[in-house]
Protein backbone atom coordinates (compact mmCIF):
# COMPACT_ATOMS: atom_id res chain seq x y z
CA UNK A 1 0.00 0.00 0.00
CA UNK A 2 1.49 3.32 -1.00
CA UNK A 3 1.51 6.55 0.98
CA UNK A 4 -1.21 8.22 -0.99
CA UNK A 5 -3.82 5.54 -0.60
CA UNK A 6 -2.93 5.20 3.07
CA UNK A 7 -3.62 8.90 3.54
CA UNK A 8 -6.79 8.59 1.50
CA UNK A 9 -8.07 5.81 3.70
CA UNK A 10 -7.17 7.91 6.73
CA UNK A 11 -9.26 10.76 5.38
CA UNK A 12 -12.20 8.47 4.71
CA UNK A 13 -11.96 7.25 8.30
CA UNK A 14 -11.95 10.84 9.51
CA UNK A 15 -14.89 11.81 7.33
CA UNK A 16 -16.86 8.75 8.42
CA UNK A 17 -16.23 9.74 12.00
CA UNK A 18 -17.50 13.23 11.47
CA UNK A 19 -20.50 12.56 9.31
CA UNK A 20 -24.04 13.10 10.40
CA UNK A 21 -25.42 10.60 7.90
CA UNK A 22 -24.89 6.89 8.41
CA UNK A 23 -23.44 4.55 5.82
CA UNK A 24 -24.17 0.98 4.92
CA UNK A 25 -21.17 -1.18 5.76
CA UNK A 26 -19.71 -1.44 2.28
CA UNK A 27 -16.06 -1.61 1.30
CA UNK A 28 -15.20 1.85 0.00
CA UNK A 29 -11.43 1.68 -0.16
CA UNK A 30 -11.11 1.60 -3.95
CA UNK A 31 -14.21 3.51 -5.01
CA UNK A 32 -13.22 6.65 -6.88
CA UNK A 33 -15.26 9.54 -5.48
CA UNK A 34 -17.19 11.74 -7.88
CA UNK A 35 -15.41 14.88 -6.67
CA UNK A 36 -12.03 13.20 -7.21
CA UNK A 37 -12.99 12.06 -10.71
CA UNK A 38 -14.06 15.59 -11.60
CA UNK A 39 -10.82 16.94 -10.18
CA UNK A 40 -8.82 14.35 -12.12
CA UNK A 41 -10.41 15.58 -15.35
CA UNK A 42 -9.41 19.10 -14.47
CA UNK A 43 -5.65 18.90 -14.09
CA UNK A 44 -5.40 22.42 -12.74
CA UNK A 45 -7.55 21.39 -9.79
CA UNK A 46 -5.25 18.57 -8.76
CA UNK A 47 -5.71 18.25 -5.05
CA UNK A 48 -3.08 17.57 -2.46
CA UNK A 49 -4.54 14.69 -0.51
CA UNK A 50 -1.67 14.67 1.93
CA UNK A 51 -2.51 18.12 3.21
CA UNK A 52 -6.26 17.67 3.46
CA UNK A 53 -6.37 16.14 6.92
CA UNK A 54 -3.86 18.62 8.30
CA UNK A 55 -5.78 21.52 6.74
CA UNK A 56 -9.00 20.37 8.42
CA UNK A 57 -7.32 20.29 11.81
CA UNK A 58 -5.83 23.71 11.18
CA UNK A 59 -9.10 25.35 10.12
CA UNK A 60 -10.90 23.75 13.04
CA UNK A 61 -8.32 25.26 15.37
CA UNK A 62 -8.80 28.67 13.75
CA UNK A 63 -12.59 28.44 14.15
CA UNK A 64 -12.17 27.67 17.85
CA UNK A 65 -9.90 30.70 18.15
CA UNK A 66 -12.66 32.78 16.54
CA UNK A 67 -15.06 31.80 19.31
CA UNK A 68 -16.65 28.52 18.18
CA UNK A 69 -17.12 25.61 20.58
CA UNK A 70 -14.84 22.69 19.60
CA UNK A 71 -17.76 20.31 18.97
CA UNK A 72 -19.57 22.84 16.79
CA UNK A 73 -16.34 23.61 14.95
CA UNK A 74 -15.89 19.93 14.16
CA UNK A 75 -19.39 19.69 12.72
CA UNK A 76 -18.89 22.83 10.67
CA UNK A 77 -15.65 21.49 9.27
CA UNK A 78 -17.38 18.26 8.29
CA UNK A 79 -19.74 20.10 5.93
CA UNK A 80 -16.91 21.79 4.02
CA UNK A 81 -15.13 20.27 1.03
CA UNK A 82 -11.36 19.91 0.82
CA UNK A 83 -11.16 22.78 -1.67
CA UNK A 84 -13.15 25.05 0.62
CA UNK A 85 -11.00 24.02 3.58
CA UNK A 86 -7.87 24.92 1.62
CA UNK A 87 -9.30 28.38 0.82
CA UNK A 88 -10.39 28.98 4.40
CA UNK A 89 -7.06 27.87 5.76
CA UNK A 90 -5.25 30.54 3.79
CA UNK A 91 -7.77 33.36 3.92
CA UNK A 92 -10.04 32.86 6.93
CA UNK A 93 -9.22 36.28 8.33
CA UNK A 94 -9.44 38.12 5.00
CA UNK A 95 -12.63 36.66 3.52
CA UNK A 96 -15.73 38.85 3.75
CA UNK A 97 -17.83 38.08 6.82
CA UNK A 98 -21.34 39.34 6.17
CA UNK A 99 -22.48 41.09 9.33
CA UNK A 100 -25.51 43.11 8.45
CA UNK A 101 -26.97 46.56 8.28
CA UNK A 102 -26.70 47.05 12.03
CA UNK A 103 -22.96 47.29 11.74
CA UNK A 104 -23.29 49.92 9.07
CA UNK A 105 -25.42 52.04 11.40
CA UNK A 106 -22.58 51.85 13.92
CA UNK A 107 -20.02 53.11 11.45
CA UNK A 108 -18.90 56.72 11.91
CA UNK A 109 -21.16 59.28 10.33
CA UNK A 110 -18.41 60.60 8.09
CA UNK A 111 -18.04 57.17 6.48
CA UNK A 112 -21.78 57.11 5.88
CA UNK A 113 -21.49 60.49 4.28
CA UNK A 114 -18.71 59.31 1.98
CA UNK A 115 -20.77 56.21 1.24
CA UNK A 116 -23.64 58.41 0.17
CA UNK A 117 -21.31 60.46 -1.97
CA UNK A 118 -20.07 57.27 -3.59
CA UNK A 119 -23.69 56.24 -4.20
CA UNK A 120 -24.38 59.62 -5.80
CA UNK A 121 -21.21 59.34 -7.86
CA UNK A 122 -22.29 55.95 -9.12
CA UNK A 123 -25.68 57.21 -10.12
CA UNK A 124 -24.23 60.17 -12.00
CA UNK A 125 -21.36 58.29 -13.61
CA UNK A 126 -23.54 55.72 -15.29
CA UNK A 127 -22.98 57.04 -18.79
CA UNK B 1 -14.73 27.43 -7.03
CA UNK B 2 -13.58 29.69 -9.82
CA UNK B 3 -16.21 32.24 -8.83
CA UNK B 4 -15.04 31.99 -5.24
CA UNK B 5 -11.47 32.67 -6.29
CA UNK B 6 -12.58 35.68 -8.27
CA UNK B 7 -14.37 36.95 -5.22
CA UNK B 8 -11.31 36.38 -3.11
CA UNK B 9 -9.20 38.47 -5.42
CA UNK B 10 -11.78 41.20 -5.23
CA UNK B 11 -12.10 41.01 -1.47
CA UNK B 12 -8.36 41.18 -0.96
CA UNK B 13 -7.88 43.76 -3.66
CA UNK B 14 -9.39 46.51 -1.59
CA UNK B 15 -9.45 50.01 -2.99
CA UNK B 16 -7.44 49.84 -6.17
CA UNK B 17 -8.38 52.71 -8.41
CA UNK B 18 -11.76 53.06 -10.02
CA UNK B 19 -14.02 50.07 -10.48
CA UNK B 20 -15.60 48.82 -13.67
CA UNK B 21 -18.38 50.89 -15.19
CA UNK B 22 -21.59 49.63 -13.67
CA UNK B 23 -24.69 49.05 -15.69
CA UNK B 24 -27.28 50.85 -13.62
CA UNK B 25 -30.31 49.55 -15.46
CA UNK B 26 -31.92 46.16 -15.33
CA UNK B 27 -31.36 44.11 -18.50
CA UNK B 28 -33.66 44.64 -21.48
CA UNK B 29 -35.19 41.18 -21.05
CA UNK B 30 -36.61 42.19 -17.68
CA UNK B 31 -38.32 45.38 -18.87
CA UNK B 32 -42.03 45.55 -18.34
CA UNK B 33 -42.50 42.43 -16.24
CA UNK B 34 -41.97 42.73 -12.52
CA UNK B 35 -41.66 39.90 -10.01
CA UNK B 36 -42.19 39.81 -6.26
CA UNK B 37 -41.98 36.51 -4.41
CA UNK B 38 -44.29 37.59 -1.61
CA UNK B 39 -44.45 34.14 -0.02
CA UNK B 40 -40.75 34.20 0.83
CA UNK B 41 -40.51 34.08 4.64
CA UNK B 42 -39.19 37.09 6.50
CA UNK B 43 -36.80 36.53 9.40
CA UNK B 44 -35.56 39.77 10.93
CA UNK B 45 -31.89 39.63 11.78
CA UNK B 46 -30.53 40.31 15.23
CA UNK B 47 -27.13 41.93 15.76
CA UNK B 48 -24.59 40.86 13.10
CA UNK B 49 -26.78 37.85 12.27
CA UNK B 50 -27.74 38.66 8.68
CA UNK B 51 -26.06 35.47 7.44
CA UNK B 52 -28.06 33.07 9.63
CA UNK B 53 -31.28 35.03 8.98
CA UNK B 54 -30.82 35.15 5.20
CA UNK B 55 -29.92 31.48 4.96
CA UNK B 56 -32.78 30.42 7.23
CA UNK B 57 -35.08 32.42 4.94
CA UNK B 58 -34.03 30.38 1.90
CA UNK B 59 -34.01 27.07 3.77
CA UNK B 60 -37.54 27.68 5.06
CA UNK B 61 -38.56 28.69 1.55
CA UNK B 62 -37.61 25.16 0.43
CA UNK B 63 -39.63 23.56 3.24
CA UNK B 64 -36.88 23.18 5.83
CA UNK B 65 -37.67 23.89 9.48
CA UNK B 66 -34.26 25.47 10.14
CA UNK B 67 -34.39 28.65 12.25
CA UNK B 68 -32.06 31.63 12.44
CA UNK B 69 -30.94 30.37 15.85
CA UNK B 70 -30.03 26.94 14.38
CA UNK B 71 -28.10 28.60 11.61
CA UNK B 72 -26.33 30.93 13.99
CA UNK B 73 -24.49 28.01 15.60
CA UNK B 74 -23.63 26.73 12.12
CA UNK B 75 -22.35 29.86 10.38
CA UNK B 76 -21.77 32.74 12.79
CA UNK B 77 -18.17 33.61 13.70
CA UNK B 78 -18.15 35.61 16.95
CA UNK B 79 -14.66 37.08 16.56
CA UNK B 80 -15.42 38.23 13.00
CA UNK B 81 -18.94 39.38 13.93
CA UNK B 82 -20.25 37.91 10.73
CA UNK B 83 -20.55 34.82 8.55
CA UNK B 84 -18.43 33.53 5.70
CA UNK B 85 -19.80 32.53 2.30
CA UNK B 86 -18.18 29.10 2.50
CA UNK B 87 -19.94 28.43 5.77
CA UNK B 88 -23.32 29.43 4.33
CA UNK B 89 -22.66 26.93 1.55
CA UNK B 90 -21.61 24.23 4.00
CA UNK B 91 -24.62 24.82 6.27
CA UNK B 92 -26.94 24.49 3.28
CA UNK B 93 -25.49 21.01 2.74
CA UNK B 94 -25.98 20.13 6.40
CA UNK B 95 -29.70 20.72 5.91
CA UNK B 96 -29.85 18.38 2.93
CA UNK B 97 -30.16 21.13 0.33
CA UNK B 98 -27.96 21.81 -2.67
CA UNK B 99 -26.10 25.14 -2.56
CA UNK B 100 -25.64 26.55 -6.07
CA UNK B 101 -23.66 29.73 -6.70
CA UNK B 102 -25.12 31.46 -9.76
CA UNK B 103 -23.08 32.98 -12.55
CA UNK B 104 -22.24 36.53 -11.41
CA UNK B 105 -24.66 38.36 -13.70
CA UNK B 106 -27.81 40.31 -12.89
CA UNK B 107 -29.63 38.67 -15.83
CA UNK B 108 -29.06 35.24 -14.24
CA UNK B 109 -30.29 36.49 -10.87
CA UNK B 110 -33.45 37.91 -12.41
CA UNK B 111 -34.11 34.71 -14.30
CA UNK B 112 -34.08 32.77 -11.02
CA UNK B 113 -36.58 35.24 -9.58
CA UNK B 114 -38.81 34.72 -12.60
CA UNK B 115 -38.83 30.96 -11.96
CA UNK B 116 -39.94 31.68 -8.40
CA UNK B 117 -36.66 31.29 -6.59
CA UNK B 118 -35.29 33.93 -4.18
CA UNK B 119 -31.54 34.54 -4.26
CA UNK B 120 -29.23 35.11 -1.29
CA UNK B 121 -26.73 37.86 -2.11
CA UNK B 122 -23.66 39.35 -0.54
CA UNK B 123 -23.52 43.14 -0.65
CA UNK B 124 -20.85 45.62 0.23
CA UNK B 125 -22.78 48.48 1.80
CA UNK B 126 -19.62 50.34 2.68
CA UNK B 127 -16.68 51.48 0.64
CA UNK B 128 -14.35 49.33 -1.36
CA UNK B 129 -11.55 50.33 1.02
CA UNK B 130 -13.75 49.99 4.12
CA UNK B 131 -16.23 47.27 3.27
CA UNK B 132 -19.39 46.59 5.27
CA UNK B 133 -20.47 43.12 4.19
CA UNK B 134 -24.13 42.26 4.32
CA UNK B 135 -26.25 39.29 3.30
CA UNK B 136 -29.77 39.84 2.04
CA UNK B 137 -32.36 37.92 0.03
CA UNK B 138 -33.51 39.29 -3.31
CA UNK B 139 -37.20 38.50 -3.75
CA UNK B 140 -38.15 40.62 -6.74
CA UNK B 141 -37.70 43.64 -8.93
CA UNK B 142 -39.82 46.47 -10.23
CA UNK B 143 -38.81 47.41 -13.78
CA UNK B 144 -41.03 50.48 -13.92
CA UNK B 145 -39.35 52.16 -10.98
CA UNK B 146 -36.01 50.40 -11.64
CA UNK B 147 -35.89 48.92 -8.13
CA UNK B 148 -34.85 45.66 -6.48
CA UNK B 149 -36.93 44.20 -3.66
CA UNK B 150 -35.11 42.57 -0.75
CA UNK B 151 -35.68 40.88 2.56
CA UNK B 152 -32.87 42.68 4.33
CA UNK B 153 -31.82 43.03 7.94
CA UNK B 154 -34.83 44.12 9.95
CA UNK B 155 -36.74 45.33 6.88
CA UNK B 156 -39.34 42.98 5.45
CA UNK B 157 -39.66 44.74 2.09
CA UNK B 158 -36.65 46.86 1.30
CA UNK B 159 -36.71 48.72 -1.99
CA UNK B 160 -33.33 49.62 -3.42
CA UNK B 161 -32.62 51.51 -6.64
CA UNK B 162 -31.29 49.02 -9.19
CA UNK B 163 -28.15 51.08 -9.73
CA UNK B 164 -27.42 51.19 -6.02
CA UNK B 165 -28.10 47.46 -5.64
CA UNK B 166 -25.84 46.60 -8.58
CA UNK B 167 -23.08 48.72 -7.12
CA UNK B 168 -23.28 47.03 -3.70
CA UNK B 169 -23.62 43.57 -5.27
CA UNK B 170 -20.81 43.92 -7.78
CA UNK B 171 -18.54 45.38 -5.10
CA UNK B 172 -19.03 42.06 -3.29
CA UNK B 173 -18.14 39.91 -6.30
CA UNK B 174 -21.72 39.61 -7.61
CA UNK B 175 -22.13 36.54 -5.43
CA UNK B 176 -25.56 34.94 -5.42
CA UNK B 177 -26.55 31.68 -3.76
CA UNK B 178 -29.50 29.42 -4.55
CA UNK B 179 -30.77 26.83 -2.10
CA UNK B 180 -32.16 23.95 -4.14
CA UNK B 181 -34.18 20.97 -3.03
CA UNK B 182 -32.44 17.74 -4.09
CA UNK B 183 -33.50 17.03 -7.67
CA UNK B 184 -34.28 20.66 -8.44
CA UNK B 185 -32.28 22.39 -11.17
CA UNK B 186 -31.52 26.12 -11.45
CA UNK B 187 -33.30 28.12 -14.13
CA UNK B 188 -30.33 27.89 -16.48
CA UNK B 189 -27.99 25.30 -15.01
CA UNK B 190 -24.41 24.99 -16.19
CA UNK B 191 -23.61 21.24 -16.13
CA UNK B 192 -20.06 21.57 -14.78
CA UNK B 193 -21.02 23.96 -11.99
CA UNK B 194 -24.09 21.93 -11.08
CA UNK B 195 -22.29 18.58 -10.98
CA UNK B 196 -19.42 19.98 -8.92
CA UNK B 197 -21.96 21.31 -6.42
CA UNK B 198 -23.62 17.89 -6.25
CA UNK B 199 -20.28 16.11 -5.89
CA UNK B 200 -19.51 18.42 -2.97
CA UNK B 201 -22.86 17.55 -1.40
CA UNK B 202 -22.03 13.88 -1.88
CA UNK B 203 -18.54 14.27 -0.43
CA UNK B 204 -19.88 15.51 2.92
CA UNK B 205 -22.10 12.45 3.27
CA UNK B 206 -25.45 13.68 1.93
CA UNK B 207 -25.63 10.61 -0.28
CA UNK B 208 -29.38 10.34 -0.72
CA UNK B 209 -29.80 14.04 -1.54
CA UNK B 210 -26.86 13.87 -3.95
CA UNK B 211 -28.38 10.81 -5.61
CA UNK B 212 -31.61 12.70 -6.28
CA UNK B 213 -29.64 15.61 -7.71
CA UNK B 214 -27.58 13.33 -9.97
CA UNK B 215 -30.76 11.62 -11.18
CA UNK B 216 -32.13 15.01 -12.16
CA UNK B 217 -28.87 15.75 -13.96
CA UNK B 218 -29.02 12.50 -15.97
CA UNK B 219 -32.58 13.36 -16.97
CA UNK B 220 -31.53 16.83 -18.09
CA UNK B 221 -28.23 15.80 -19.74
CA UNK B 222 -28.56 12.09 -20.69
CA UNK B 223 -25.19 12.13 -22.50
CA UNK B 224 -23.25 13.54 -19.54
CA UNK B 225 -20.90 10.82 -18.27
CA UNK B 226 -20.13 12.60 -14.98
CA UNK B 227 -23.81 12.78 -14.07
CA UNK B 228 -24.20 9.02 -14.58
CA UNK B 229 -20.96 8.33 -12.73
CA UNK B 230 -22.09 10.39 -9.74
CA UNK B 231 -25.48 8.68 -9.76
CA UNK B 232 -23.68 5.31 -9.78
CA UNK B 233 -21.53 6.35 -6.82
CA UNK B 234 -24.49 7.43 -4.71
CA UNK B 235 -26.34 4.22 -5.58
CA UNK B 236 -23.27 2.18 -4.72
CA UNK B 237 -22.97 3.86 -1.34
CA UNK B 238 -26.64 3.22 -0.65
CA UNK B 239 -26.06 -0.47 -1.43
CA UNK B 240 -28.09 -0.40 -4.66
CA UNK B 241 -25.53 -2.40 -6.60
CA UNK B 242 -27.57 -3.29 -9.67
CA UNK B 243 -28.66 0.30 -10.17
CA UNK B 244 -25.07 1.41 -9.69
CA UNK B 245 -23.88 -1.04 -12.33
CA UNK B 246 -26.45 0.30 -14.77
CA UNK B 247 -25.39 3.89 -14.09
CA UNK B 248 -21.68 3.16 -14.55
CA UNK B 249 -22.47 1.45 -17.86
CA UNK B 250 -24.42 4.54 -18.93
CA UNK B 251 -21.41 6.66 -17.99
CA UNK B 252 -19.23 4.44 -20.16
CA UNK B 253 -21.74 4.61 -22.99
CA UNK B 254 -21.34 8.40 -22.88
CA UNK B 255 -17.56 8.24 -22.51
CA UNK B 256 -15.92 4.87 -23.18
CA UNK B 257 -12.53 6.09 -21.94
CA UNK B 258 -13.82 7.07 -18.47
CA UNK B 259 -11.29 5.29 -16.25
CA UNK B 260 -13.00 6.14 -12.96
CA UNK B 261 -16.25 4.60 -14.21
CA UNK B 262 -14.37 1.44 -15.30
CA UNK B 263 -12.80 1.22 -11.85
CA UNK B 264 -16.06 1.61 -9.94
CA UNK B 265 -17.95 -0.70 -12.29
CA UNK B 266 -15.30 -3.34 -11.59
CA UNK B 267 -15.80 -2.82 -7.86
CA UNK B 268 -19.56 -3.31 -8.15
CA UNK B 269 -19.04 -6.44 -10.25
CA UNK B 270 -16.53 -7.85 -7.75
CA UNK B 271 -18.88 -7.14 -4.89
CA UNK B 272 -21.57 -9.10 -6.69
CA UNK B 273 -19.10 -12.01 -6.97
CA UNK B 274 -18.34 -11.41 -10.66
CA UNK B 275 -14.58 -11.22 -10.24
CA UNK B 276 -13.61 -12.32 -13.74
CA UNK B 277 -15.95 -9.87 -15.45
CA UNK B 278 -14.55 -7.20 -13.16
CA UNK B 279 -10.99 -8.05 -14.16
CA UNK B 280 -11.93 -7.99 -17.87
CA UNK B 281 -13.39 -4.53 -17.39
CA UNK B 282 -10.20 -3.28 -15.74
CA UNK B 283 -7.89 -4.90 -18.29
CA UNK B 284 -9.76 -3.38 -21.21
CA UNK B 285 -9.72 0.03 -19.57
CA UNK B 286 -6.01 -0.16 -18.74
CA UNK B 287 -5.16 -1.28 -22.25
CA UNK B 288 -6.87 1.74 -23.79
CA UNK B 289 -5.74 4.29 -21.20
CA UNK B 290 -2.97 6.82 -21.57
CA UNK B 291 0.20 5.65 -19.80
CA UNK B 292 0.48 8.89 -17.84
CA UNK B 293 -3.12 8.91 -16.59
CA UNK B 294 -2.94 9.30 -12.81
CA UNK B 295 -6.00 7.11 -12.32
CA UNK B 296 -4.14 4.07 -13.71
CA UNK B 297 -2.60 3.51 -10.29
CA UNK B 298 -6.02 3.24 -8.69
CA UNK B 299 -7.19 0.79 -11.34
CA UNK B 300 -4.10 -1.36 -10.86
CA UNK B 301 -4.70 -1.31 -7.10
CA UNK B 302 -8.33 -2.35 -7.60
CA UNK B 303 -7.13 -5.11 -9.93
CA UNK B 304 -4.74 -6.45 -7.26
CA UNK B 305 -7.50 -6.42 -4.64
CA UNK B 306 -9.94 -8.26 -6.91
CA UNK B 307 -7.29 -10.85 -7.80
CA UNK B 308 -6.75 -11.40 -4.09
CA UNK B 309 -10.49 -11.80 -3.47
CA UNK B 310 -10.63 -14.23 -6.36
CA UNK B 311 -7.84 -16.39 -4.96
CA UNK B 312 -9.49 -16.32 -1.53
CA UNK B 313 -12.77 -17.49 -3.01
CA UNK B 314 -11.03 -20.43 -4.66
CA UNK B 315 -11.38 -19.15 -8.20
CA UNK B 316 -15.08 -19.94 -8.46
CA UNK B 317 -17.11 -18.01 -11.02
CA UNK B 318 -20.69 -17.07 -10.35
CA UNK B 319 -22.61 -18.35 -13.42
CA UNK B 320 -25.01 -15.38 -13.22
CA UNK B 321 -22.17 -13.05 -14.13
CA UNK B 322 -21.94 -14.28 -17.69
CA UNK B 323 -25.50 -13.12 -18.30
CA UNK B 324 -24.67 -9.63 -17.19
CA UNK B 325 -21.38 -9.53 -19.04
CA UNK B 326 -22.52 -6.91 -21.47
CA UNK B 327 -20.26 -4.49 -23.20
CA UNK B 328 -21.06 -0.88 -22.40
Amino acid sequence: MNNRSATKIGIYALILQLLIATFPPTALAGLIQTADAIAAEDRSAARQQLNDALAREDVQRQLVQLGIEPDAAQQRIAALTDTEIAQLRQHLHALPAGAGVLEVIGVVFVVLLILELVGVTNIFSKF
Amino acid sequence: MRAASALLVLALGGCTGTGPVLSPHLPQSSQGIGVELEDTPFLAQTEYQCGPAALATLLQDTGSAATSADLSTEVYLPARQGSLQFELIAATRRHGRLPYVIAPRISVLLEELRTGRPVLVLQNLGLRSHPAWHYAVVIGYLPDSDEIILRSGTTRRKLMAAARFLSTWENAGAWGLLVLRPGELPARPEPGTYLRAVADLESVGQIRAAGQAYAAATARWPANATAWFGLGNSQYRLGELEDAEHSYRQALRANSGYLAAHNNLAMVLAERGCHRTALDTLDQALEHSRPDDPLRRTLLQTRREILQQLSESGGQVDPVCNDTDRQP
